[in-house]
């Protein structure tokens, strides 16, 4: 199945686009998708421990199963006002 | 989403806000105040000099997240309406980058949702700045959201009665 994931602020710069869809397993989780997505870019990793995840525009945990279709946006920590 | 207040104004635009317009447009005849907040841009940062900003959203989330918070407002304070706009895109210094706007009877609830409105916002809506110096460009240093089962708790709505 595949889902669509976002890149936001500096992630998107690092990730060289800011969508891409990507396959997964029935059930993957945020966390793996993340480092499934990271394993061609090291740099992304770096960013981790800051990030937050949505899942369908809804801040999602780590460990949240994917479904097919899912949104998947990581961010940066945020910085409006 | 909960009931809607059609009278409120959220929205993420490209355009110079008109903050006059919306806080005269939040007015209404049974209010006796007014309170608003101006995010300006400032020209500098961290001891640099800010050529200009550049801010961009996860814009179907960010307006979600705002229209929360506006619905958080409605069920905290006693106030009547609520405005909150964001600009995107470049920013040049003195431009305003958020404007937020409560009407309500008394003063204390327009200025305690307004300040609730803004502080919240800067916490968990997906918007970035970029900073733009004479010698490159940084993303700010932001705040990382609370983690879901901090952010998933809405806030238990009193008895509509």
């Amino acid at each position: 199945m595949y889902v669509k994931v976002l890149y936001f602020g500096r992630l998107k710069e690092i990730a060289g686009s800011a969508e891409e869809s990507v396959e997964v397993r029935d059930g993957e989780r945020i966390e793996e998708l993340f480092a499934r997505c990271s394993s061609s870019r090291p740099e992304l990793r770096k960013f981790r421990s800051s990030l937050v995840a949505a899942r369908n525009r809804e801040f999602a945990a780590w460990d949240t199963a994917l479904s097919a279709g899912d949104e998947v946006g990581f961010l940066p920590p945020v910085s409006g006002g | 989403m909960t009931a809607s207040h059609s009278q409120d104004r959220i929205e993420l635009t490209r355009e110079i806000i008109p903050n006059a317009t919306i806080a005269r447009e939040v007015r209404a005849d049974e209010d006796g105040a007014i309170a608003s907040f101006d995010g300006c841009v400032r020209n500098h940062s961290h001891g640099r000099s800010t050529l200009y900003l550049e801010y961009e959203a996860y814009e179907s989330m960010a307006l979600a997240k705002m229209r929360e918070i506006a619905e958080h407002v409605h069920d905290s304070f006693a106030i009547n309406r609520v405005a909150i706009v964001h600009r995107l895109g470049r920013l040049e210094i003195g431009e305003t980058s958020v404007f937020i706007a409560v009407s309500a009877a008394h003063r204390a609830a327009a200025f305690d949702a307004c300040r609730y409105a803004i502080d919240t916002l800067k916490k968990t809506v997906p918007i970035w700045k970029k900073e733009f110096f004479a010698d490159g460009a940084v993303w700010a240093d932001g705040e990382v959201p609370p983690l879901p089962a901090a952010a998933e708790t809405p806030a238990a709505k009193p008895a509509s009665n």
